[in-house]
């Protein structure tokens, strides 16, 4: 077990990993991005309060306003800088040539995998918690419990540990960087979509068949375990959003597929010697 | 060191290796020597742990390499045909990565790093990174990397390809000087004059399957052979010659073209001496003679001449 601790590819990876422009670029970017997300949800949540209510805008309703915005945003960049962090990471050792060197090595092929895996993780949970202010501030408004700044934030590292292990899957499997990526992107968009319209279709169709029903049971929204943002629905306190209670379910699917890809990007690593 | 028995590896569409076995003791260095496709970077491959062979027996140090690899992979040192390296770290940093790969502990880890520092004469550019280093000069920081642990074999495939003739030789050297520190080296390479250099044996493959094995130079100096070869190039009426030839005890002719005579003579070089002498007191003008016998190039198209496109 200690071998994975001090494993000496995590050094190595966040050390290239941090010389690059990008390593300091992306958090600024990221928390421009979100701090202009935070301005606007605060205008227009104060805006539209005055022009519906009046003159009292509760705090609470901007507190919420500003935590989902903030959450559901994350969600989404991450998701989407997920794959460019993983998905290269070992088609670069092929195309650079350096795979057979780490192969050769007395490293075993899940220590490499390891070593991979949380170099790609640790540098998202770096923009995750450069933001931790930004989910902070709906503390100062109010309607926002601890609870719900830990289930989002739990949610969030669940579902970006599966990416990055769908990520390192796509990049055991594919000989270049392109491909790898794409493929990881294919993967996060029928996550994210495809899932949602399937959800929609037989949402749909068995509303027709249950004709006033309340809400749609489980394995309705069987299709939405898969959807990163499923388990953040949980968060909003809204009528219509009440009947998805089953975010258990959802990480259990993420930490499923994710041992599934990590198991399964490992074996291929073993075999790659035939790719070098 | 070495054992490989009727070892077989197919692709998809082709053949890696087909049958070819090799024994190696300790204290060789011997050239790998083949047409493109024949199977040595295979071979190394498998030897390398990389790839597992479909059948046959392969062990390294008295492990076999598809039961206890991590024994193997910690024997040997092992240089691909294209050698990737870390551009963007220090050459410090680059081999401290690799010292903790190899599972080096203190004491022993700082002084295995500096001692490759040294053997690739780095030790005064330990923080500059490694782009800046020339073609040659990365190719002894990567052999001195896969020295590291201090492994008993080194297995190099092709480790001159792209250097400078200064750089080759200073890989040569290099290798002898490993070689005569005790190293087992296999060496897989097309500059057969390279080879020639500094092998003890030359062991040749095509189509997967061994076809000869040959004694280089430097073994075949410290043998007695049986009979000589000698190469002889001549002016003047062939008569002559044929007489000189026939009048040497157990002389014959192997191959005979225009002015050209290959000859087998009983015995060693004093034999061929005495030889020459007898060619020469029959009044023929020699051009050309060569008592060494066959180059590795000319034993190499003797042996791959159907195999070469």
């Amino acid at each position: 077990m200690r071998r994975y601790v001090t494993n000496p590819m995590i050094i190595k990876e966040l050390r290239q990993r941090l010389r690059e422009r990008r390593s300091w670029l992306l958090p600024t970017l990221y928390l421009i991005v979100l701090s202009g997300i935070v301005v606007c949800v605060y205008y227009f949540s104060t805006d539209t309060g005055r022009r519906l209510r009046g003159a009292e805008v509760q705090g609470a309703d901007i507190g919420q306003a500003i935590f989902l915005a903030v959450v559901f945003a994350q969600i989404i960049v991450l998701l989407l800088m997920g794959p460019v962090f993983s998905s290269g990471a070992i088609t670069i050792e092929r195309e650079q040539r350096t795979l057979a060197g780490l192969l050769t090595s007395l490293l075993t092929a899940p220590q490499v995998w390891w070593g991979k895996f949380v170099a790609a993780l640790l540098y998202l949970l770096l923009l995750l918690a450069s933001a931790i202010p930004l989910l902070a501030l709906p503390f100062a408004f109010g309607g926002v419990e601890p609870l719900d700044l830990v289930k989002a934030l739990g949610s969030i590292i669940l579902t970006l540990a599966c990416i990055c292990a769908i990520g390192l899957w796509c990049s055991a499997t594919f000989r270049r960087s392109v491909h790898a990526t794409a493929s990881c992107y294919a993967i996060v968009l029928v996550l994210t979509i495809v899932t949602a319209i399937t959800f929609g279709m037989l949402y749909a169709h068995w509303q027709q068949s249950h004709p006033g029903a309340s809400g749609p049971p489980a394995h309705i929204q069987a299709p939405l375990f898969l959807n990163p943002l499923y388990p953040l629905l949980t968060l909003i306190d809204d009528n219509d959003f009440r009947f998805f209670v089953y975010p258990v379910s959802s990480w259990l699917m993420f930490a499923g597929v994710g041992c599934l890809a990590a198991a399964l990007a490992m074996r291929r690593l073993q075999r790659s010697g035939e790719q070098l | 060191m070495i054992e490989i028995d009727t070892l077989r590896k197919s692709y998809r569409k082709s053949r890696g290796l087909d049958g070819f076995s090799l024994h190696l003791e300790s204290n060789e260095l011997v050239g790998l020597v083949g047409p493109n496709g024949a199977g040595k970077t295979t071979l190394i491959k498998i030897l390398a742990t990389l790839l597992p062979a479909d059948s046959g027996s392969v062990r390294v140090s008295g492990h076999d390499v598809s039961v206890d690899p991590m024994a193997v992979r910690a024997s040997l040192g092992y240089l691909p045909d294209v050698a990737g390296i870390y551009q963007d770290m220090r050459i410090g940093e680059f081999l401290e990565f690799f010292a903790d790969a190899f599972r080096l502990k203190e004491p022993q880890r700082t002084a295995a790093i500096e001692r490759a520092l040294e053997r690739a004469g780095l030790a005064d550019r330990r923080n500059d990174f490694v782009e800046h280093l020339s073609l040659g000069w990365k190719q002894r920081l990567l052999l001195s990397k896969v020295l590291l642990h201090e492994p008993k074999l080194l297995l190099l495939d092709e480790p001159a390809t792209g250097l400078d003739p200064l750089a080759r030789i200073r890989l040569r050297e290099q290798l002898r000087r490993l070689h005569a520190e005790g190293l087992v080296i296999l060496i897989s390479s097309h500059i057969l004059s390279d080879l020639e250099d500094i092998c003890t044996r030359i062991v040749f493959i095509a189509e997967g399957k061994n076809v000869q094995e040959a004694q280089t130079a430097a073994l075949a100096a410290g043998a007695r052979a049986p009979a000589i070869r000698c190469e002889l190039e001549f002016e003047g009426p062939r008569d002559a010659v044929d007489r000189a030839i026939t009048g040497f005890a157990g002389a014959r002719i192997l191959e005979r073209k225009e002015g050209f005579l290959l000859i087998e003579l009983p015995g060693s070089s004093q034999d061929a001496s005495a030889f020459l002498r007898t060619v020469l007191a029959a009044g023929i003008t020699i051009l050309h003679f060569d008592a060494r016998g066959p180059g590795l190039e000319e034993r190499y198209r003797r042996a791959f001449g159907e195999h070469t496109p």
